[in-house]
């Protein structure tokens, strides 16, 4: 708009086939609904996962290494669970070496994998959102250097930045979240950035300044809300990206202690279990975190959409 | 100028004819809507044929129609194109594309997009041109350096060897051209071609295309939504509306007596803006009118990031505005006329010198400081929809301003809001619509809503039409100047656009690289431009005025080549190099503003000394 629009854009609509643009409405749409039931199942089970789940998930059973029973056979299993015809419920996910339910653990996984991820994902974002409006906006020696520091933090790779991290102040879920903050804040730190220094040229930021805002009112008022979108994006990514990071330390033995339940812990314990043909303490704990991530993922894509349309 | 024209179409066969020329776009809904709807034009040779239109209305798809292209989701429905005796839409593809090129050729608007940026220039140019004639590499390369020449580009064999980003846009419009008119085509069509361009290199290059077109006996049909363009250089003029042609006239019977309403309407808001001020008397009033605003000895210099150069924006700039005044403030683009207002409103601070606003000293104090003063001095910007918050409602836009600099209640800032929609006609019921819910004309209006919201006494005004319709600047030109009378406030008008300044200003100022080159009554400077450049800024802008057509002139003054870098600046007069009544003396003779006997300052020697009268008589 910042030029007379010349009329030979007007005329010609838009050359996107209509054909593609109603199919990726119509995948958007199905993959979105999934990914807002993902998000939400996942918040619901970090609050009451251990709470519905049919065992205990840190007490062993007695029952070990027993298969998840055949696909065919859950309809009529979960008839008679819910009407109460078995004297213990089934386990749906089989159990591990030690007599551990896996669905119970899996269902109760999220309140430290969802705790410590979505924490460290959302402190991140305010974090780095303040401070990266504070770099953009005021551009001196003080936010220059605090750029160089994030630029070393990011310059280390994320997984060996945590492991060190949670080496040294020790393997507590606080520790968790403080090491993903340190290393996702210096991301959102440069995406808020960028995007505040881009808005600030804009001509409503100067008009503010004529109009006789002060400095940080603009930056409050006019730039932050303008400049947030990037980091909206980012955050679902990054939410993704600390499951993974909050599973893979726990996989390596520097996250959540055991017996906590976990999906890294329960991949790493069935892991050994593998070679005998034990697949299942593995590769459920492996999908939960592969759907949860994904959720994220198009959760993230729909709001980057969203406001690139507004 | 070496062919002699009548006005009238050369007889002879016509080059092009199109019969019901239909095209269609087929929405995302299914829906077809029609583009361009039984577009017929016959062009002779040596025709000169001008469209113009609203925006949308179909003049650019149906110009590029007549190459039989038109853009993916269109087609041409029906109709005919006759091009030498051939038919055009019914021809192959590979026959279709021989002719496009060879015998057709095209000028695109945005020139820095059409050309290939890895490429150098010659390349391109002998590329088209070996694609339609059989030549070697070594010809086609030395034909590019013969079209560079002869659309006036100095020093063709170095230029040739240029890749995009090393020419300047006057100069890639020359490449765009050279190119188009390498295999010498019977028909050039320019979509908008100098829109975007300074006023000096826009006649540099619509002269360049007339003479080209003349030199080859070729025809030109020209997309234009300028009506100077329009009464300046065509001989014909075809009027679009929905797609439809609704008028086509000879130029001169076009302006005298136009047919439809719509032709007289765009004529009479031309007219109404003219009439509306030349019988205005707030001249007597002015001259004993307290000066507000004091500029003096203004600087400003951006440094250079890594380099210990300057560009030098502003260079010493003096001038007063008086309670009420309107003060236009003109130059082509890197005059310093937009950083000049950006000081004013402290958008920018100043590198020397002082500001002050009645007894205030602004130019010195801190930036915090200002804060109160920008209740009486406020600034409209060019772009309105850029110049909101974009999720801001109007509503929030407008009681900014009031929130910052009054102690109304919640209750006395809506009132005032719709006091002010109502000011600047708009429906108070815009109040919580987004700016991108408006139009561009409702948003500018807006932005002036917000710029007036204080009862300002001056108010900067940065080229606030440059982004409108011609119908829409109009409006918003009339808006202003009812304001200006109505509130009282003066103004500093900053604008390439002549034919505005003319209407609105009572005095104007002519910037060139930084420095003020003449002051003036708007009547004195534009009736009689003393500076070199000022005449050259002046003959080169293009009044809606048929009884003096550029083309029409027995010399058309005109600047040579392009502004110099105000990084490092010439050493003698800034306009050495460039200007038509140089002498060698200048070359190292730094100019200074002197003031004439009738109130005028100028800067240039020759005429403040009066060896222009003398020996420029020849």
């Amino acid at each position: 708009m910042s030029i007379a629009e010349p009329d030979g854009r007007q005329d010609a609509p838009a050359p996107k086939a209509r054909r593609f643009a109603r199919m990726d409405r119509f995948g958007g749409n199905k993959f979105l609904v999934f990914g807002l039931f993902v998000v939400a199942l996942s918040i619901f089970l970090a609050a009451f996962g251990a709470t519905i789940s049919p065992y205990d998930p840190i007490e062993a059973t007695g029952d070990i290494s027993v298969p998840p029973p055949p696909l065919v056979e859950w309809p009529n299993l979960f008839y008679l669970a819910l009407s109460g015809q078995l004297e213990q419920p089934p386990h749906w996910f089989g159990t591990d070496q030690s007599g551990l339910d896996v669905f119970s653990r899996v269902i109760s996984a999220p309140r430290a994998d969802m705790s410590i991820a979505l924490g460290g994902a959302l402190i991140s974002l305010f974090l780095g959102t303040f401070l990266g409006l504070i770099a953009g906006f005021y551009r001196n020696w003080a936010t220059e250097l605090m750029m160089r520091v994030s630029d070393v933090l990011q310059a280390f790779p994320v997984f060996i930045t945590a492991m060190i991290l949670v080496a040294l102040a020790g393997r507590e879920t606080g520790n968790l979240v403080l090491a993903l903050v340190l290393v996702y804040t210096p991301i959102f730190i440069r995406l808020t950035r960028a995007e505040v220094m881009s808005q600030s040229a804009r001509g409503y930021v100067q008009a503010a300044w004529a109009v006789g805002n002060g400095g940080f009112k603009i930056a409050v008022k006019h730039v932050l809300p303008n400049s947030l979108v990037p980091s909206l994006v980012q955050l679902s990514v990054t939410v993704g990206f600390a499951i993974i990071l909050t599973a893979g330390l726990s996989f390596v033995g520097a996250g959540v202690r055991p017996p906590t339940p976990e999906w890294g812990i329960m991949i790493s314990v069935g892991a050994t279990q593998l070679i005998l043909g034990e697949w299942w303490p593995s590769i459920f704990p492996g999908l939960a975190i592969t759907i949860t991530v994904f959720g994220y993922a198009v959760v993230g894509h729909a709001i980057e959409q969203k406001f690139r349309e507004a | 100028m070496s062919a002699v024209r009548t006005e009238e179409a050369d007889s002879g066969a016509p080059i092009l004819e199109a019969q019901g020329l239909t095209v269609r776009f087929q929405g995302e809904d299914g829906a077809e809507t029609l583009a361009v709807d039984g577009f017929s034009l016959t062009i002779r040779p040596g025709e000169f044929v001008g469209i113009m239109g609203e925006p949308g209305c179909g003049k650019s798809t149906a110009a590029i129609a007549l190459m039989g292209l038109v853009r993916p989701p269109g087609r041409i429905a029906a109709g005919s194109v006759h091009f030498l005796g051939r038919e055009l839409l019914t021809l192959a593809d590979g026959e279709l594309a021989a002719i496009r090129g060879r015998d057709i050729g095209l000028i695109v608007q945005n020139p820095r997009t059409s050309l290939h940026p890895m490429l150098s220039v010659g390349n391109q140019i002998s590329r088209v041109y070996r694609a339609h004639n059989k030549v070697s590499k070594k010809e086609a390369w030395q034909h590019a350096i013969d079209m560079l020449r002869m659309v006036g580009m100095n020093d063709p064999e170095r230029r040739v060897k240029a890749h995009a980003h090393e020419l300047s846009s006057g100069m890639t419009q020359r490449v765009l051209i050279a190119m188009a008119m390498s295999s010498r085509p019977k028909l050039l069509i320019a979509d908008e071609p100098t829109s975007g361009l300074d006023v000096t290199i826009q006649a540099q290059f619509l002269d360049q295309m007339w003479e080209t077109a003349n030199q080859t006996g070729s025809a030109v049909l020209l997309v234009t939504q300028d009506l100077g363009i329009i009464a300046n250089y065509c001989d014909r003029v075809l009027i679009m509306e929905q797609g439809r042609i609704i008028e086509e006239a000879p130029v001169r019977q076009f302006f005298q007596a136009p047919e439809q309403d719509y032709s007289r309407r765009i004529l009479a808001t031309q007219r109404q803006v003219g009439g509306d001020t030349s019988g205005e008397a707030h001249h007597g009033e002015l001259t004993d009118a307290e000066t507000i605003i004091r500029v003096a000895g203004l600087y400003k210099q951006f440094p250079i990031r890594g380099s210990d150069q300057k560009v030098h924006a502003v260079d010493d700039v003096s001038f007063d505005i008086r309670h009420g005044e309107a003060l236009g403030l003109v130059g082509e683009s890197g005059s310093g006329k937009t950083t000049v207002g950006r000081c004013l409103v402290r958008l920018e601070e100043p590198t020397a010198g002082e500001i002050l606003f009645h007894d205030a000293a602004l130019g010195s104090i801190r930036r915090a400081a200002f804060v109160p003063y920008r209740k009486a001095i406020q600034i409209v910007f060019q772009d309105p929809f850029d110049s909101m918050n974009p999720r801001w409602t109007v509503e929030k836009v407008l009681t900014e301003p009031l929130d910052l600099h009054t102690d109304l209640t919640a209750e006395e800032k809506r009132a005032r809001v719709v006091e002010l929609l109502e000011m600047t006609g708009l429906d108070a019921a815009l109040v919580s619509d987004q700016p991108r819910q408006l139009s561009a004309g409702q948003q500018q209006r807006v932005v002036i809503a917000r710029a007036i919201a204080t009862n300002p006494e001056f108010i900067v005004l940065d080229e606030p039409t440059s982004a409108l319709s011609p119908e829409t600047r109009v409006e918003i030109i009339q808006l202003l100047m009812q304001l200006s009378r109505r509130l009282g406030f003066a103004y500093l008008f900053i604008s390439h656009d002549l034919t505005t300044v003319k209407v609105i200003c009572h005095r104007v100022i002519v910037m060139y690289l930084g420095q003020i080159v003449e002051v003036g009554d708007k009547d004195a400077v534009f009736g009689e431009p003393r500076h070199p450049y000022s005449k050259a800024l002046l003959a080169s802008h293009l009044f809606p005025d048929i009884s003096d057509r550029r083309v029409d002139r027995a010399e058309r003054v005109t600047l040579e080549g392009e502004i110099p870098s105000p990084v490092s600046l010439p050493q003698g007069c800034y306009l050495y190099g460039r200007c038509p009544s140089q002498k060698a003396a200048c070359a190292a003779m730094p100019q200074q503003l002197s003031a004439m006997p009738d109130g005028r300052e100028i800067r240039c020697w020759r005429v403040t000394e009066g060896d222009f009268s003398a020996t420029d008589q020849d």
